[in-house]
Order: C-alpha cells, then sequence, then structure tokens
C-alpha cells in the first residue's frame, strides 16, 4: 500500500474508483476463464467444421480411392437422426436396458468392492486378495468382457459377472485407503466424551469414509458403463451396444455415430450434472474449507 | 463436588532392559473448585497421569477414584488440537457429545458456544473458523456437557501468544463461573501460575517433586510482583530438578 491509500482508509472517505488489487485480480481471472473456454469451444468448432466439409475428402484421398458419403456422414446429418431415432421412442428403452445391467452389476460389485476392502485390513486376508485386486485393476475389460460372452452367451449374468471383475477393485483400493486413513485422535476423542459405537461410526466413519466411496463410485461407474456397453456389444439383444452392433452391421454410420452421440451426452450428463451435484450437496464442508 | 484420590499410583512401559517408569508413586487429592495444574519437563509422566485420569491408559499398580457426590464422574476434555468434526458445523460439534438433542440441550450448547464468544459462528464449518476459534469450539463443547471434573491437556500450546492470553482468560472466567474442577497440564509455567491455584511439579521418571498452593487474587497480570514471585518460585524449583537430573 502506498501512503495516499493509507490516508484514503484513516480519513474514512470512500475509495473513489479506485481499483484495488483484488479487482485486479478478479478481472485477471474472468479473462483467463474466458479465454479457456473461448478454446474450449472452438475445439468443437474446428472439429465438427472440418468433419462436415473436408473430412470425406481428406479420407478419399488418404486411401486413394473416393469413399462412400453413406460411410461417413456429416455432424449434420448424425443430428438429423439421431432426432429421427428419437422420435422412433427406441433410444430411452436401450439407455434403460443399459442402465438396469449397470445399476446390478456395478451395484453389487460395489458390495462386494466395499466388502473386500474391509476384509483386507487383516493381514492375512490382505495376502488372499491383494493379486486379485491387482489384476483386476491392470487387465483390460475386453478380457472379462470376452470371456463372459462366451461362457454366458446373451444371458444377463454374462455383463454382470463381467462388471464385477473390472470394478469391484477400485472400490476394494479406496475403502481400505479410507479405512487405513481413520481418524483415531476423532475417535478417541468420542470415546473419552463416551459416545456410543453407533453413534461414532454413523458420525465420524461413514462421513470420514465418503469421500472415498464416492471416489471407488465414480471411477468404477465409468469403467461400468463401457464395460456394459462392450458386453452388449457382442453379446445382447438390447442396450447402447446392441444398437451400436445393429447399425455397424447394417453398414449404417449415421445411425451408429448417432448412438455414440448419445452416449457421449449421457455421459457428460451424468458426470457433470448428477455426479457434482451429489459432491455439492454432501461435501459442502471441503468446499468450505477450500473457499477460505 | 468433584473428588480425584489417587493412591500409590504406579505406571511402567515396557519389560526387562526396555522398562521405562512413568509414574513413581503417586499420591494425591484434588476436591472441589479447584484449578490444578500439572507441570514438569517433558517425560515427567504428566501425559501419562492425565491418560490414567482419563481412561485411556491404566495404572500398573496403585488406585485413581474420580468421584462427585459419591457417584463416578462425569469427566469433559480438551486436546492439544480441537479435534472437531470437519464434517459437522460448530453446533452439531457440540451436539455431538450430548445424550440428547432436546430444546434444553441445544440451548446448553448456545449458552456455552456465546460464553466463549463464537455465538454468531454456530453454522460454521470449524474449516472457516482460526485456529484460535476451533479451539474456543473444543472448550465450549468441554464445558457443554457440563461435566464435573474438565481435563486439559495443553490446550493453548499451539495457538499465538496473543490468542492464547485471550482464550485463558476465558477460560478462567468459565472455571470461576461453572465452579468447575479443572486439571490442566502445560510445559509452561507462566500460564500455570497465571490459571492455578494449585501447581503439581513432577520431575523426571514420574515422582510428584513439588505441591505448591497460589493463593493471589485473580485476574493475575504476569506483570504484577506478586505473579512474578509465585513464577519464579516455580522455575527455581524446575532448575533445581534439572540440576538433579544432571
Amino acid at each position: 500500500m502506498t501512503t495516499t491509500d493509507t490516508h484514503t482508509a484513516v480519513d474514512g472517505a470512500a475509495p473513489a474508483q479506485r481499483v484495488t488489487e483484488e479487482d485486479l485480480a478478479r478481472q485477471a481471472r474472468r479473462k483467463e476463464l474466458t479465454s479457456r473456454w473461448f478454446w474450449r469451444i472452438l475445439s468443437y468448432v474446428a472439429v465438427l467444421t472440418v468433419w462436415e466439409f473436408a473430412l470425406l475428402d481428406i479420407f478419399s484421398f488418404l486411401r486413394g480411392s473416393p469413399l462412400d458419403p453413406k460411410l461417413l456422414p456429416g455432424p449434420s446429418e448424425v443430428v438429423a437422426t439421431f432426432f429421427e431415432i428419437w422420435g422412433e421412442g427406441t433410444m430411452p428403452a436401450a439407455f434403460q436396458a443399459t442402465l438396469t445391467r449397470i445399476a446390478v452389476g456395478f451395484g453389487l460389485s460395489f458390495l462386494i468392492g466395499a466388502m473386500i476392502g474391509i476384509l483386507m485390513q487383516s493381514k492375512w486376508f490382505e495376502g488372499f486378495f491383494k493379486d486379485a485386486v491387482l489384476i483386476s485393476l491392470s487387465a483390460p475389460g475386453l478380457i472379462w468382457v470376452l470371456i463372459t460372452a462366451i461362457i454366458f452367451g446373451n444371458r444377463p449374468l454374462g455383463p454382470t459377472i463381467a462388471i464385477i471383475l473390472t470394478t469391484f477393485a477400485l472400490v476394494t483400493v479406496n475403502v481400505s485407503e479410507g479405512i487405513r486413513a481413520l481418524p483415531k485422535e476423532l475417535l478417541d476423542m468420542a470415546k473419552s466424551f463416551r459416545v456410543s459405537v453407533l453413534k461414532r461410526n454413523r458420525q465420524i466413519v461413514i462421513p470420514h469414509l465418503a469421500p472415498y466411496l464416492f471416489t471407488g463410485l465414480r471411477f468404477g461407474f465409468s469403467i461400468a458403463w463401457k464395460v456394459t456397453v462392450l458386453t452388449e456389444v457382442f453379446s445382447s439383444s438390447e442396450g447402447i451396444g446392441f444398437e451400436m452392433r445393429i447399425s455397424a452391421v447394417l453398414f449404417d454410420m449415421s445411425e451408429f455415430l448417432t448412438w455414440i452421440l448419445a452416449f457421449f451426452f449421457f455421459a457428460l450428463f451424468l458426470e457433470k450434472v448428477v455426479l457434482e451435484a451429489i459432491e455439492r450437496r454432501y461435501f459442502r464442508w471441503r468446499q468450505a474449507v477450500t473457499a477460505t | 463436588m468433584a473428588e480425584i484420590r489417587i493412591k500409590n499410583l504406579h505406571k511402567e512401559f515396557g519389560v526387562g532392559e526396555d522398562k521405562v517408569v512413568a509414574l513413581e508413586d503417586v499420591n494425591l487429592d484434588i476436591t472441589g473448585h479447584s484449578f490444578v495444574s500439572i507441570v514438569g519437563p517433558s517425560g515427567c509422566g504428566k501425559s501419562t497421569l492425565l491418560n490414567i485420569l482419563t481412561g485411556i491408559e491404566t495404572p500398573t499398580s496403585g488406585t485413581v477414584e474420580i468421584t462427585s457426590d459419591g457417584h463416578v464422574a462425569a469427566p469433559g476434555y480438551v486436546f492439544q488440537a480441537a479435534r472437531l468434526l470437519p464434517w459437522r458445523t460448530v453446533t452439531d460439534n457440540l451436539l455431538f457429545v450430548q445424550d440428547d438433542r432436546s430444546d434444553a440441550t441445544r440451548e446448553r450448547c448456545r449458552r456455552y458456544l456465546e460464553m466463549v464468544q463464537l455465538g454468531d459462528k454456530g453454522d460454521k464449518f470449524p474449516g472457516e473458523l482460526s485456529g484460535g476459534m476451533q479451539q474456543r469450539v473444543g472448550i465450549a463443547r468441554a464445558f457443554s456437557i457440563e461435566p464435573d471434573v474438565l481435563f486439559m491437556d495443553e490446550p493453548f500450546s499451539h495457538l499465538d501468544a496473543i490468542t492464547a492470553r485471550a482464550l485463558r482468560r476465558e477460560l478462567h472466567h468459565m472455571w470461576d463461573e461453572t465452579k468447575k474442577m479443572v486439571v490442566f497440564v502445560t510445559h509452561d509455567v507462566g500460564e500455570a501460575v497465571e490459571l492455578s491455584n494449585r501447581i503439581l511439579v513432577f520431575a523426571k521418571g514420574g515422582r510428584l517433586e513439588d505441591d505448591i498452593q497460589i493463593d493471589l487474587p485473580f485476574p493475575r497480570d504476569p506483570a504484577d510482583d506478586e505473579v512474578a514471585v509465585a513464577k519464579a518460585h516455580v522455575l527455581r524449583k524446575f532448575e533445581e530438578l534439572d540440576l538433579l537430573a544432571s
């Protein structure tokens, strides 16, 4: 602060139109945010423009022979097909089929993963499960999708098992990390104040574990989602993956891309709207901490 | 009226060559509306004594009785760190240690929050408060269960000098107003002299070396002659113990 600043403060005069450091910082932040959004939107515009007007020619040139425009419809056509399919009403049904599979598969996976995470607190069980967890974390989901497709065909158990095998470990790792980091000093405090075990669990253990469970949920869900669609591509008679397979078999690229578009929108909706809303609702205290 | 009776208390850790005596034959009575500070160099067993009093550790031999009018006394605690639940608001942190959530209980919590000058911060999360405010919430929490005895383990040692001083003054008022017994562990002799009417000096090896009554009127100003003399006296005791140890 300069001397003039101090005088203004002492005299109690209004800091007339003076630009404070805070204002400058806020301006800089806004500018940075605007330019970030600009570039982000620009990337969409650029990709869509190239796709609409030039991609067919580029691919034809690269192939050395002209490409059938039907095999590479532009974004405008995909959007038109999107509304067409939407009007037919197959989309909600396909989503419902896929989401039901995810809900059942990932629900079970979450329970199993959490249970193993709890068991792994004992060193014997840790030894027992350790490598299985590692394998599940590192093996590509496609392996389980193929194996379960071969064994179970289009029975609903196939995708369920594939989802469990690919996602349980993410939940396990997070749960066991959360348990290991239990706030002992808070539990001791509660014990010395004679707070009941039930209340200690409800108000200390569960809120402490919640962010860990949430991380497991978030990552596990994103994988369950991909694996489910994959299982449907290989072995199912309904769902988004199945619809994709049908359009691919029929060489209906416009419809194929439409399903991808729908998939993309839905994933974005889940991530940006649903999960972030949960985060805002239940982890308000964390935002309060970072805000100060 | 609360009463603490410690008889032939002995505490050892480890076995054989590693054996460490933490407390050696401690005999002690504390009664009524006292503010007792336990001071001594690190490793003198003052934390061990507090842990035994609060039931976190059990004595090797000897007995400890904490009663209030013939019943087992209800204790309250203030820790070195505030130990608040970060995911609960200030008010909910106080309610957490209560037996019920009745209107009377809520009113009592509100009253103690006001007593530590945080009446308007009930809806804040601990992370939004400064270290000093968090420690105030910890103190309000301990008082809010209206315990017979309050145990405090260096509650101000993490705070800056000015905040600590303000909190000491508040603590004194609360002690005076509620007529509770306070057992206060500290390594700060000045703090002990400012607050206590009785100071227990422990030496390395866990012996109770001195039991000093301080009958000066409150509030005590550290700059005051008598307070300074009392502080010097305790410090001298410390130095003697140090000489003995080396």
